[in-house]
């Protein structure tokens, strides 16, 4: 039975509850109705999820503020990469929900899930006319584009410290003897560990440089059919033209090294272990003295690989009219004006002038002027083809002696 | 307790084990059912038995058995058992060396807090620190053997097929080791002194005494190990996710790895269900075995 005291206590208790869950509806309550209001008076905050942190993010930053200024629409960035993405985006659509408005993202993946209803239809607010050719293929089904091009990369050739081809009396190569014969000459040189650093990550530097050797010495074209899906990888016109009359030879000569991570790569580089290092546009912001930095591509090169950041809009968010000004903005000459003016970027929307750009990026920028652009293929293709181009790479950088298992394998996973 | 007293106890017994049973039937049984029933079904909701099965074992980069005897790759079901073959053996007896070495030393706390660091740090860090462990020009063990003049095996353990699955699997033997190392130091603080001291008065050796009663009492604190640490090695991804990516060449690709492949790449959740049902049967397999061998004794 229990006594006076323990009921009295018991009463107390009870009180306490029913006052602390009072107080905290209540609190709730007006907390909501303050929010309300401030609602009916601020735009809403969208929320758009990229991949750049560091000094990308810095660099990415006055973009959303230009168009906060523009239109007062509140831009909250969150970093996700697309490989942290693409196991959380297909949980999160199936539970029709995502973590942004607007959301950063592997053009094949837009391609995928656009039709499956988890990313708006963009047709009436983009004009594929005011792209780079092609810019938008990859985020077009049938006639209905669901992504939008962002600014990208391009992947111009060999970058080299002018310092260090002005201490050891080099030049750029201007044709496949002369480039052997320049890896020859930094082979020579004390110090050296390879004449070329191969970056390593998830594998997208191997691929950079062999598109690049697949863009040059089989044409655009076979770049494009191998992306299309049109030539076999262990076709003998893709064997020989590419790999066993260039591509293998070298790294049987050990001209690459083996895969390192791909940022220490670019600090051992800097320090001159190696002397010419393959990687896109973006290294410009990642070396002390940009103006010390030169690039050539490999000789009798006609077309480049350029990959474009994609972007869409999720079909799950609460604010889609002020999204689609984001799209809009994003996509617009205007967006991509702030955004190649802050560096290491190059814009897909042909009304940015060259005159936006920075020094070094403009002459990255001109590379382009007269020759095909082409786009990433295996970001392109996606799937499970990208993990298998990736991985494979990695074993012939190492074992060049596999190459007829490499492409049978590659050959597998092709569309 | 009164006969009055247990059946009420018994009537609260729903009650008290309502919100676990209510919270395993939804977070757990609910997604294993689902998966399983994934498992039967094509992309397009057909019904197809076990073609997924069939599918996914007889994929290179599950079962290569060309790859005999000019390994690798052997396949994620083969790199998984080899992570057992090598590191449960290299883990377990570490383990038990440290805490039969650590038992009565003094301030032997300090050294047993430094090798458990291993369990509490997450894999993914581990799997990067195992990454740049193994890098030439930066790596530890590069130093180590470059010093010694052996330059084959001073190279990027990660980038080559010959030797991706060994760094990873010898690389994370530290991840690991702190956990046997407490359950055997757990153990050999239950044996009864009594028994060194007769063994001593008999004039037995150190070595026959560690044969003869240390390691039979440890029977228990073995089949623990054993146990756990064969659940880790199925169920290893993180460290493969940051260190090789399964690569190169699917040189060391695991099961986990592969079911993550299928579902978030290949968007193919029904393979992907398949390999789950597959890992989580042989997990089923070792588990149930080993608790029946522990009713058994």
């Amino acid at each position: 039975m229990a006594t006076k005291t323990e009921l009295g206590i018991a009463v107390l208790v009870l009180i306490g509850i029913i006052v602390s869950g009072s107080t905290l509806v209540l609190t709730l309550d007006l907390a909501g109705r303050v929010q309300r209001i401030e609602e009916t008076v601020a735009p809403p905050p969208l929320t758009v999820i990229g991949p750049w942190s560091g000094a990308e993010r810095d660099a990415f930053l006055p973009v959303l503020e230009a168009f906060t200024e523009e239109t007062d629409i509140e831009v909250d960035y969150r970093i996700y990469r697309a490989e942290d993405l693409s196991p959380l985006l297909p949980a999160q659509f199936a539970a029709r929900t995502a973590p942004g408005d607007v959301i950063f993202m592997w053009g094949w993946f837009i391609a995928e899930m656009g039709p499956k209803g988890h990313a708006l239809d963009v047709t009436d607010l983009i004009d594929e006319a005011d792209f780079t050719t092609g810019a938008l293929d990859p985020v077009t089904v049938g006639d209905t584009i669901y992504g939008g091009a962002y600014t990208g990369k391009i992947k111009p050739g060999f970058w080299y410290r002018k310092s260090f081809f002005n201490d050891h009396g080099l030049t750029p190569p201007t044709t496949w003897a002369g480039f052997t014969a320049l890896l020859e000459d930094i082979k020579d040189i004390d110090g050296i560990v390879n004449p070329i650093v191969s970056g390593d990550e998830v594998g997208w530097p191997l691929s950079d440089v062999t598109e690049h050797f697949i863009a040059t010495y089989g044409g655009p074209q076979m770049h494009k059919d191998l992306t299309a899906g049109t030539v076999a990888w262990n076709s003998s016109q893709v064997k020989e033209d590419v790999f066993e009359d260039r591509l293998v030879p070298l790294l049987e000569a050990g001209y690459f090294s083996e895969p390192t991570e791909w940022t220490t790569a670019v600090d051992l580089w800097w320090a001159g272990d190696y002397g010419l290092y393959f990687m896109g546009s973006w290294i410009t912001g990642m070396v002390d003295d940009p103006n010390d930095l030169g690039v050539f591509p490999l000789p009798g090169a006609e077309g480049f690989v350029f990959a474009a950041d994609y972007f869409f809009i999720s079909a799950y968010t609460e604010y889609p009219d002020e999204a689609k000004q984001l799209f809009e903005f994003l996509a617009s000459a205007e967006g991509q004006e702030v955004q190649v003016g802050e560096g290491g970027h190059i814009a897909t929307s042909l009304d940015v002038s060259l005159d936006a750009y920075p020094a070094v990026d403009k002459s990255v920028a001109e590379i382009l002027v007269g020759k095909e652009v082409l786009l990433d293929l295996d970001d392109t293709i996606g799937g499970d083809f990208q993990e298998e181009f990736w991985t494979q790479l990695k074993l012939l950088w190492v074992s060049p002696g596999k190459l007829d298992d490499v492409l049978e394998a590659l050959d597998a996973k092709a569309p | 307790m009164t006969r009055r007293n247990k059946i009420t106890s018994l009537k609260n017994f729903p009650l008290f084990f309502s919100p676990a049973i209510f919270l395993i039937v939804f977070f757990v049984a609910f997604p294993v059912l689902q998966t399983v029933y994934l498992s039967f079904f094509s992309p397009t909701d057909e019904f197809v038995g076990l073609d997924n099965y069939f599918d996914v074992l007889s994929q290179k980069e599950v079962l290569n058995i060309e790859g005999f005897p000019k390994w690798p790759p052997l396949g994620a079901l083969i790199h998984n058992l080899i992570w057992i073959l090598i590191h449960l053996p290299l883990t377990m007896f570490s383990g038990l060396i440290l805490a039969v070495i650590l038992k009565d030393v003094k301030g032997s706390s300090i050294v047993k807090s430094a090798v458990f660091l291993g369990m509490v740090t997450p894999l993914i860090v581990g799997g990067i620190i195992l990454r740049f462990t193994f890098e030439r020009g930066v790596g530890v063990v590069n130093a180590f053997f470059n010093v010694l003049g052996f330059e084959q095996l001073a190279r990027t353990w990660t980038a080559y097929p010959e030797t991706a699955l060994f760094a990873l699997i010898f690389g994370s033997a530290w991840l690991w080791t702190g956990f046997s190392m407490i359950i055997y130091s757990a153990g050999l603080a239950t044996i009864p002194k009594e028994y060194y001291e007769a063994a001593k008065i008999d004039g037995t050796s150190p070595f026959r005494t560690f044969f003869r009663i240390t390691f039979p009492l440890l029977k228990p604190m073995t089949i623990t190990v054993v146990t756990m640490t064969i659940l880790w090695e199925l169920k290893i991804f993180d460290i493969v996710f940051v260190a090789t990516r399964g690569g190169p060449g699917w040189a060391s690709n695991v099961l986990a790895y592969q079911m993550w492949l299928l579902a978030f790449r290949d968007l193919n959740f029904n393979s992907a269900a398949a390999v789950a049902t597959f890992l989580t049967f042989l997990t089923l397999f070792v588990t149930v075995g080993m608790i029946r061998y522990m009713v058994r004794r």
